[in-house]
């Protein structure tokens, strides 16, 4: 391998001829963002499914009514504050993921461990947030998956997700037209919301092999903190999936 | 700080860890209380902060707005904005602001496909909604005397 492979790029050189990469970036993390683009396909589409359904139905829960409760507040009519605050957590997560790896920039091993758990907390903290979201809603439903396939559920049952400016005309006088829709709502909540969860649940698993790594020193004897920024990548890319979920789901 | 950056270990790199060869890492080290790097961190905070006030206005024209602006102007806003998001998000957290143009587009390219998608599959699923009367949906909601209850 020779000194030229290192040598930043000059503007007029050709880049493709071979010895070094064109997008100046390692294997690694090209892989990583290629992985990024396959799993941002699989969440895109997981939503237009969901937005394809919600087209076809001629009603659709409000989140304003599904989305109202917070943990010691039950009862009370508190929309998108929950979902506000677990915003928050995974942005302020993403930060602090942010400033690990620019603490890997600066090989400062001592600030890299340091945001590294302060991510791994967000990421807890967010996971418990939904555990409670869900515990909640799976008291609301009698179940996740595949709730609301009765036809002979009262409408009492369900008629609490909607809101009757705009939906009291077909709860009336098609219930199982709203039950239908209130099925394929929390089927896609359940879905997506999970399969978001588990990829923070992954990536505060990831979050703790580098920690340990970080603290055992094998960056620092490795030269560099690359690993962080490649898993750095993975949690920016939970964050980015929550923003449209949030949208998605809590606001449209 | 390790002090094993010299280029005369290059040499040394075993195959499988190019990264050091690619990423930069040679040429971008500094030391976390220079002047730059605080301007860095700087930076990723204002985008937190303008985060959560987009976040914050969200969440107000959702709470109190969306029974009052039309359905459509207020959904419009809400997409704006979390492209917006995400445009910081991917731009500035995950640093593709600052790769090389052509890797920009080879990310950002393969995303046009959405366009399609979205257009295609809502468009089926309105046409689907309105057209087709021989679904159990649209029979109800017309004549649910003959159905309901």
């Amino acid at each position: 391998m020779s000194h030229s492979t290192v040598v930043t790029a000059e503007p007029k050189e050709n880049v493709w001829i071979g010895g070094r990469s064109p997008f100046n970036l390692s294997y690694g993390k090209i892989m990583m963002w290629a992985f990024l683009l396959s799993d941002a396909l699989t969440f895109g589409a997981l939503l237009i499914s969901y937005g394809t359904t919600r087209f076809f139905s001629a009603v659709w829960p409000d989140p304003n009514e599904v989305f109202k409760s917070f943990p010691f507040f039950e009862g009370q009519n508190l929309p998108l504050l929950f979902v506000s605050l677990m915003t928050f957590i995974l942005i302020m997560s993403s930060v602090t993921m942010v400033l690990a790896v620019h603490a890997g920039h600066c090989g400062d091993k001592k600030s890299v461990a340091k945001w590294l758990l302060w991510t791994i907390i967000g990421g807890v903290c967010f996971l418990a947030c939904q555990a409670w979201e869900w515990t909640h809603l799976y008291g609301e439903c009698g179940g996740l998956w595949g709730a609301f396939t009765d036809p002979n559920t009262p409408v009492e049952k369900f008629h609490h997700f909607f809101n009757h400016h705009n939906a009291g005309h077909v709860l009336e006088t098609a219930p199982i037209v709203a039950m239908q829709s209130t099925h394929n709502f929390f089927n896609y909540f359940f879905t997506i919301t999970g399969f978001h969860g588990g990829h923070v649940t992954s990536g505060v698993i990831f979050n703790i092999l580098i920690l340990v790594n970080t603290v055992n020193g094998v960056y620092e004897r490795r030269g560099h903190y690359e690993m962080v920024e490649k898993i750095g990548l993975y949690w920016h890319f939970v964050d980015l999936v929550w923003v449209f979920v949030f949208t998605c789901f809590y606001l449209l | 700080m390790s002090a094993n950056h010299g280029s005369n270990d290059i040499q040394h790199l075993y195959e499988g860890d190019q990264s050091k060869l690619y990423s930069g890492v040679l040429a971008h080290h500094h030391d976390i209380n220079s002047s730059e790097s605080k301007s860095q961190v700087k930076k990723i905070w204002k985008v937190f902060w303008l985060l959560l006030v987009i976040t914050v206005v969200e969440v107000m024209l959702g709470m109190f707005f969306s029974h009052s602006i039309p359905k459509g102007v207020i959904n419009f806003l809400f997409l704006a904005l979390t492209i917006l998001k995400a445009g910081y998000i991917v731009a500035i957290f995950m640093h593709l602001g600052d790769e090389v143009k052509s890797f920009i587009s080879t990310v950002l390219i393969p995303l046009v496909l959405f366009v399609w998608f979205i257009i295609a599959f809502l468009a089926d699923g309105f046409f689907w909604l309105r057209m087709n009367n021989s679904t159990p949906t649209r029979a109800q909601i017309e004549a649910p005397a003959k159905h309901a209850k």
